[in-house]
């Protein structure tokens, strides 16, 4: 989008969030209907309402629809927390996998496996630690004097410390043949084979985000006018930030710890959120809720159709779409301000 | 352009509220700027506080916004230190328009002008009917009356800062603190925001302390003139009485002869030269919009 | 980003520059404009001359290191000797036949990453645009390892790593246009074009049998280990004559680090410069990805180090090469020796080590993006 055009309108949130609802159902039916194997789309269709074969059940039942929920879940933590850190630091290209914050939770995931941890209880936990270190990193260098204004300086600087925690988790499986496999297949980011166990772990992480996120969500829209207005309106910003940044970290945590590390949907989905409603984050998230699903299970369906049999692996695919709209964004003749 | 003079409705009449600065030690880090400052705001009248670049007249506007904390003293509004008194009750006291402003892209007025009830708001009452006549009355004290969907990349200069103004009056205070509120436009859009901010003194009662760098427009908008220099207080009272010669020199290091202005009567500096002798330390500038101080 | 920075004071115009005349013949310039021929000279600054016999010294040094260690451990002298075919024959066979092209191999990739990130951080003034940060690395492998995994057209590796960078850089500066040259956007679009590189190469890992796979892995990476000796061949005749080339516009070069406008006022073309140039750098790149795949740090560090040794004068074209070369067989050796008799690749020596330094770069408040 540049700027100067003739004046945009955005469109109400209470005609694009249904507007997009009713697309994200369409694609989570299309999800459940299309894929590898010779189910035919009725077939499964048919087994959705429980009255087919017993393996046209097992596939829709126990295959798709596990996928297409933990696709569902993870697009809209991953859409939120690219909404949130972008409002966070202001930059309109900060990204939870650009910036390093799931390099983090890679990284502490791969960490707590070397160490002897097998049991999936426990990647959830120190996934989100992981997300949390990273992210208190990023924003603590985005605060810092004249990279903080840079919104191109902050993105660099959270490829280089992705670059160097990806070169460490290849160091650290160096040692570990048995784990290297395991999670050499999880690092391209994946929601294939996932449980729905897996997804019951993250309820409670989701609860308190939602929470939080309500309590903060109109100073943190204040925080877009700047440090010192939102002081004016009777806010805390470094209260704020602190919470936001902790949302970012259950997000990000529980997004990587299910499916892996998957870049450029936080990037993505705001951008579009944006356009649509406007840059208020309160609209924005909103969106977010049903961008994100969309983009992530459009994506999976795509990756099981693409190569059939075999699958293309998510993050790849999220990648393929991302990287256009950072180029995007970046053409547009001036980086727009958040 | 404008017609700020028409009859407005006006918002309810608030009890006056005191701001003062006691004892007041305020810089950034280890770094003291203000060292012991006292002050006292009058009430209901537009204060502008003037002084050469770095003098800490920014920084004093900040401490009394409570965007900076003090490093000593203390800030009172009505008597109570401002930085015990939770944010959202000081918030509805006092306004705040800091130096530099920045939207996001694809932001309308509107949107910027509701942003000025938060302090209003609560969990339970998000928006109420009371909200939006304060954004309909902020934008026509404004007026910005018929631009409210306008983006506010698309205003010009002086028309966005009349719009942050309008935050700013929405949060329906007794008193607005503005930090240079002109500092980046030019003549015509200078007087425009000026004129606005006599407006909102004179038909809505506000309390105004501003920021300004140009010594004659302060002079000829304000009330009361506070002069700076070093941190230290120099002198205050109305600008007629306040501005002479020496105040002039001692503030920038320049010599004038000083006449009234023969239509408005507010001071005029003529014949202006640099000191020759006992030059300041710091090279005197004339002032010139566009310039910011710590 | 325009803003012209002082010239060099440190040597005053008046005095002739210290350093050694290699040559110098007198013209015929008597004080006429007309009719005078310009003597001929080629000057090396003493500084130069320096600090480039120190780095060859330790890059001795380091290859004599490198092909002494390993699993059969060989002192320096028995090193010389078997490089001389001397001494006994199960020496020579371990440093000629097996250590040699290794190191021939890290000395060609470090020097043409090293010089080719110089040239582009002065062309576009901005010390962080190296063909790794833009993605150049990034597309010469995806374009590499498509040969390799037998998806793409049936061409070496070496000429498809080339079409690739060529590829990468001509889409960054499309996508950025002339406006964004040397400006963040120009890296940010590199990173999008890196970015999707990546997850090409990923794509296409990801569809062939793990047999494959396993071989394209030094690509994702980076390593000495991977390296065809047709490649490096390629590289090692490229290498001289691009050297050559590069020296040749130092002048230019020198000047267009000062300001674009003072450059054109003293008759420099411009546009001509910045061409040959990055068409150098391109190639440098995609020849040294086809060997040792993206080592792009190697690139970034290799002219910082010695910019500092240079103490941020003048374009350090011939010290960057020679940085280069010796942080890549560093970096090849420690991760040789350090986890032996595991191996790491050299990407990640370069990664672990360069990154902190990246970022301490990035993170820096008074970081000045000008080279």
């Amino acid at each position: 989008m540049t700027s100067g055009q003739a004046p945009r309108h955005h469109w109400p949130l209470r005609q694009v969030f249904p507007a997009t609802a009713l697309v994200l159902l369409l694609v989570c039916l299309a999800s459940l209907m299309l894929g590898a194997g010779d189910l035919s789309p009725q077939a499964a269709l048919q087994a959705l309402f429980g009255q087919s074969s017993d393996e046209a059940n097992f596939i829709v039942r126990e295959l798709r629809l596990p996928r297409t929920l933990i696709g569902f879940l993870v697009g809209a933590m991953l859409g939120c927390a690219g909404a949130l850190m972008q409002t966070l630091a202001r930059n309109p290209l900060a990204e939870p996998g650009l910036l390093g914050v799931s390099a983090g939770s890679s990284f502490a995931v791969t960490l707590a496996l070397m160490l002897g941890a097998s049991a999936a209880t426990l990647t959830v936990h120190v996934a989100q630690l992981g997300a949390l270190a990273g992210c208190l990193l990023v924003l603590s260098a985005a605060r810092i004097q004249g990279v903080g204004n840079d919104p191109v300086r902050l993105v660099l600087a959270g490829a280089t410390l992705t670059g160097l925690l990806l070169s460490l988790i290849w160091l650290l499986l160096m040692f570990d043949q048995r784990s290297a496999d395991e999670i050499r297949f999880w690092i391209t980011g994946s929601v294939a084979g996932r449980s729905l166990d897996m997804a019951l772990q993250l309820m409670p992480s989701l609860g308190l985000a939602f929470i939080l996120t309500l309590i903060i969500i109109r100073p943190l829209a204040s925080l877009a006018l700047g440090e010192r207005a939102a002081q004016g309106l009777g806010h805390h910003p470094g209260r704020i930030r602190f919470i936001a940044v902790v949302i970012v970290a259950l997000l990000v945590g529980s997004a990587t710890a299910v499916a892996g590390p998957i870049i450029f949907v936080g990037l993505v989905v705001p951008f579009i959120a944006r356009a649509l409603a406007g840059p208020d984050i309160r609209r924005t998230l909103w969106l977010c809720l049903t961008l994100g699903p969309i983009i992530v299970i459009s994506a999976d369906t795509l990756s099981r159709l693409l190569v059939a049999p075999a699958e293309l692996p998510l993050g790849v695919l999220t990648a393929l779409i991302g990287a256009p709209v950072l180029l995007m964004v970046v053409r547009s003749r001036r980086l727009p301000t958040l | 352009m404008n017609s700020f003079n028409r009859a407005i409705p006006t918002e309810h009449i608030h009890p006056a509220v005191e701001l003062e600065a006691r004892q007041l030690v305020a810089g950034h880090g280890d770094k003291v700027i203000i060292d012991g400052l006292d002050l006292n705001l009058p009430t209901g009248k537009i204060t502008a506080i003037v002084g050469p670049n770095g003098c800490g007249k920014s920084t004093l506007l900040n401490s009394l916004a409570r965007t900076l904390k003090p490093l000593g003293g203390s800030i009172l509004l009505d008597g109570q230190d401002i930085h015990r008194l939770p944010g959202r009750d000081v918030a509805r006291k006092l306004a705040l328009l800091p130096q530099e402003t920045s939207a996001p892209e694809g932001m309308s007025v509107e949107d910027l002008v509701r942003f000025g009830r938060q302090p209003h708001q609560s969990w339970l009452s998000q928006w109420s009917p009371d909200d939006q006549r304060a954004v309909k009355r902020a934008i026509k004290a404004a007026d910005l009356t018929g631009m409210e969907n306008r983006m506010l990349e698309e205003l010009s200069g002086g028309q966005r800062q009349r719009a942050w103004i309008a935050m700013a009056v929405a949060q329906d205070t007794p008193s607005l603190l503005l930090d240079e509120p002109t500092s980046a436009l030019d003549l015509g859009h200078q007087l425009e925001v000026f004129e606005l901010i006599r407006h909102l003194s004179a038909d809505h009662g506000k309390t105004i302390v501003m920021v300004v760098h140009d010594l004659l427009s302060a002079c000829r908008f304000a009330d009361h003139l506070v002069a700076m220099h070093d941190g230290r207080l120099i002198t205050q009272g109305a600008p007629g009485q306040v501005l002479t010669p020496e105040l002039v020199h001692q503030l920038y290091g320049v010599h004038c002869d000083i006449l009234p202005d023969p239509v408005t009567g507010s001071p005029m500096l003529i014949n202006m030269h640099r000191a020759s002798k006992n030059p300041r330390q710091a090279p005197a500038k004339a002032p010139i919009s566009g310039d910011n101080d710590e | 980003m325009d803003a012209a920075r002082p010239l060099d004071q440190s040597q005053p115009l008046h005095r002739p520059p210290a350093g050694f005349w290699l040559w110098r013949s007198s013209g015929t310039s008597n004080g006429t404009s007309d009719g005078t021929r310009p003597g001929y000279s080629l000057l090396i600054p003493k500084r130069a001359v320096i600090i480039n016999s120190l780095l060859i010294l330790l890059l001795l040094i380091v290859v004599t290191l490198s092909l002494g260690s390993g699993s059969v451990s060989l002192s320096p002298a028995e090193v010389w000797q078997a490089l001389w075919h001397q001494g006994p024959a199960i020496n020579q066979l371990v440093v000629n036949e097996l250590r040699l092209q290794r190191v021939l191999a890290g000395l060609t990739t470090g020097a043409a990453f090293a010089l080719s990130g110089c040239l582009m951080q002065t062309l576009s003034r901005n010390r962080l645009a190296t063909p790794g940060i833009i993605g150049i690395d990034n597309s010469a492998t995806a374009f590499a390892v498509a040969s390799v995994t037998g998806t793409g057209l049936s061409l070496a590796p070496s000429s498809m790593a080339l079409a690739g960078a060529a590829t990468a850089c001509a889409l960054a500066f499309g996508l950025t246009g002339a406006s964004g040259r040397g400006g963040y956007r120009f890296i940010v679009a590199g990173i999008g074009i890196g970015a999707i590189a990546g997850a090409m190469t990923q794509f296409m890992l990801s569809r062939v049998a793990i047999d494959d796979a396993n071989a394209a892995f030094p690509w994702t990476v980076g390593s000495l280990n991977a390296r065809s000796p047709e490649a490096t061949a390629a590289l090692a005749a490229c290498l001289p004559l691009a050297l050559a080339l590069s020296l040749r516009m130092t002048r230019a070069l020198q000047l267009m680090q000062v300001s674009d406008a003072v450059s054109i006022g003293l008759g420099i073309n411009l546009k001509q410069v910045r061409r040959n140039g990055l068409i150098l750098s391109v190639l440098l790149t995609g020849l040294a990805v086809a060997v040792a795949g993206p080592v792009g740090l190697v690139a970034l560090l290799g002219p910082e180090v010695a910019r500092g040794l240079y103490r941020h004068k003048g374009v350090p074209l011939v010290a960057s090469a020679l940085c280069g070369a010796l942080i890549m067989l560093a970096a090849d050796l420690t991760g040789r020796l350090i986890l032996a008799p595991l191996e790491i690749p050299v990407g990640i020596v370069t990664a672990v080590v360069g990154s902190p330094y990246l970022l301490w770069m990035l993170l820096n408040p008074s970081f000045k993006n000008t080279p």
